[in-house]
């Protein structure tokens, strides 16, 4: 491997590359955010929600939790456009990984607020508390600290999950890599170079769940 | 009376709604020329056929002949979006309507005549032999010659033994990962020649000026089509026409200019008199 040929090379496709991040950390933020907003709902109707709307709701975070997501991904390309809902690759994507962040947000919300005694929720009740109320000032600081690893953990996976992207063209970080490659023949220093890329961002994210955790921590 | 006046009033209203219901099976060439750009899907990660340049532009053969379709619809062959997608994306964005026309190296089979419908081929792909300029061996010839002494690189494939075996019945095969790999296997001496398709190693060639030559020898032949829906025929008559007339009408040109970039070969001009395709 010739390090200063390669460096060189790599600088000539600093645009493609950085575009490349840039499009992987669009997707993932916003796969992240939405799959987090719909997940909490999720989550509250799963460890709250009474009757049929559970049981659509327990279905759905079943069936999607059980679905690779490269079939997330396809379908939503596909089949939603046989159904009239013609998505471009950039939003079918970032839909199928929203869906699938949601699922797992959805569990891991449920999980942590199954986590804490009734003793609190009855707390608070004595103190007059409306349910609103409880979940804001009792449960809901409590359950974040809880979920905030698992949390983390989800994030990454989206990170990871939007390379499927490439599958349907979306010009991300992974496909761009291939693209280099395709016209250097460097195969090994690129992808060991997209390696270390995917590293960093996600070691991101795991240090911002770190300061969050710190953050909400209980002082002691 | 009353009765047959209305069966005759029904049936003008079926003959008047007629013209409306062939208008809503127009072709696909109507509803390109009212969109104003063509969309063809294609990938980005394979030279010479479709891949990006240095400065980000998509480029190759594939990309040119979706320029000469471009062209013979709006006389402008820049009026055109490109669809990447995966080779295996090729068949299902067009049976979904994502693209007007697929130009992907696609291989033609009896099996993918069945889900999309191909246009005239434009290009014949077939493993070749690539050794170096100045290695022991000269030629297909030699290396057929030298039997079981001579060690082949080739990509990590099902078939890969059985298809370099066909030329070379006693050669050694050794398979690899990746593109990259088979070409420095011949740089380093660990293979005496590389077999991949053509193409592939015309453009390697180009690309590394005096140090490779080809071994003279192709094989395993297969056509490369444009792929489009089924069922369209106006549409297929449409694309057939722009390719077959860059290959031998007017726009032979900027199909041999192409052709001279990507596989670096001049092309004769088509004989002028008796048309070429029926000789």
């Amino acid at each position: 491997m010739d390090i200063a040929a390669f460096l060189h090379v790599l600088w000539l496709a600093r645009m493609p590359i950085l575009k490349g991040v840039g499009v992987t950390i669009s997707i993932s933020a916003l796969a992240i955010v939405v799959g987090t907003l719909v997940g909490v709902g999720v989550g509250l109707v799963l460890t709250y929600g009474k009757g049929p709307l559970r049981w659509l709701v327990r279905g759905y975070t079943d069936f999607i939790r059980g679905t690779p997501v490269l079939v997330l991904v396809l379908a939503s390309y596909y089949v939603l456009g046989t159904v009239g809902v013609d998505l471009g690759p950039f939003e079918a994507g970032v839909f199928a990984l929203a869906v699938f962040c949601s699922s797992h947000v959805g569990e891991i919300v449920r999980g942590a607020l199954q986590s804490i005694p009734r003793g609190q929720t009855e707390a608070a009740k004595a103190i007059g508390l409306t349910f609103p109320q409880t979940f804001a000032y009792v449960l809901g600081p409590q359950a974040l600290r809880q979920m905030l690893p698992a949390w983390v953990n989800t994030a990454a996976e989206m990170v990871k999950a939007s390379t499927l992207l490439s599958i349907i063209g979306v010009g991300e970080l992974l496909l761009r890599t291939q693209e280099l490659i395709s016209r250097t023949f460097m195969s090994l220093e690129f992808y060991l170079f997209a390696g270390l890329l995917y590293f960093v961002i996600n070691y991101g994210i795991e240090r911002f769940g770190r300061y969050i955790e710190r953050k909400t921590s209980v002082p002691s | 009376m009353k009765l047959s006046l209305l069966a005759a009033t029904a049936a003008l209203a079926l003959i008047s709604a007629m013209p409306a219901s062939a208008q809503e099976n127009k072709s696909k060439l109507d509803e390109v020329l009212a969109r104003g750009h063509l969309i063809m899907g294609t990938g980005s990660t394979n030279a010479p056929w479709h891949f990006k340049s240095i400065d980000d532009k998509l480029q190759g053969f594939d990309i040119d002949m979706g320029r000469i379709v471009a062209k013979a619809l709006f006389n402008d062959p820049g009026k055109i979006e490109f669809v990447i997608q995966s080779s295996d994306a090729r068949i299902p964005n067009i049976t979904t309507n994502k693209v007007d026309l697929t130009c992907q190296f696609m291989t033609v089979t009896g099996e993918r005549a069945q889900q999309v419908a191909f246009t005239i081929p434009y290009y014949r792909e077939g493993v070749g032999l690539m050794l170096k300029a100045d290695g022991k061996y000269a030629d297909y010839a030699a290396l057929k010659a030298a039997g079981s002494g001579v060690t082949i690189s080739v990509l990590q494939n099902v078939y890969a033994e059985s298809m370099v075996h066909a030329a070379l019945p006693e050669a050694k095969v050794d398979q690899y990962d990746s593109v990259d790999l088979i070409y420095q296997a011949l740089e380093s001496g660990r293979a005496d020649a590389v077999a991949t398709d053509q193409s592939s190693l015309s453009w390697y060639m180009q690309q590394n000026p005096d140090r490779y030559k080809d071994a003279g020898y192709g094989w395993n032949p297969q056509s490369y089509a444009c792929g489009v829906k089924r069922g369209d025929q106006d549409w297929l008559n449409f694309v057939d026409t722009a390719l077959h007339e860059a290959m031998t009408g007017v726009e032979f040109d900027s199909y041999a200019k192409s052709f001279k970039t990507w596989f670096g070969k001049d092309l004769e001009p088509p004989q002028i008199g008796f048309p070429v395709e029926y000789k």
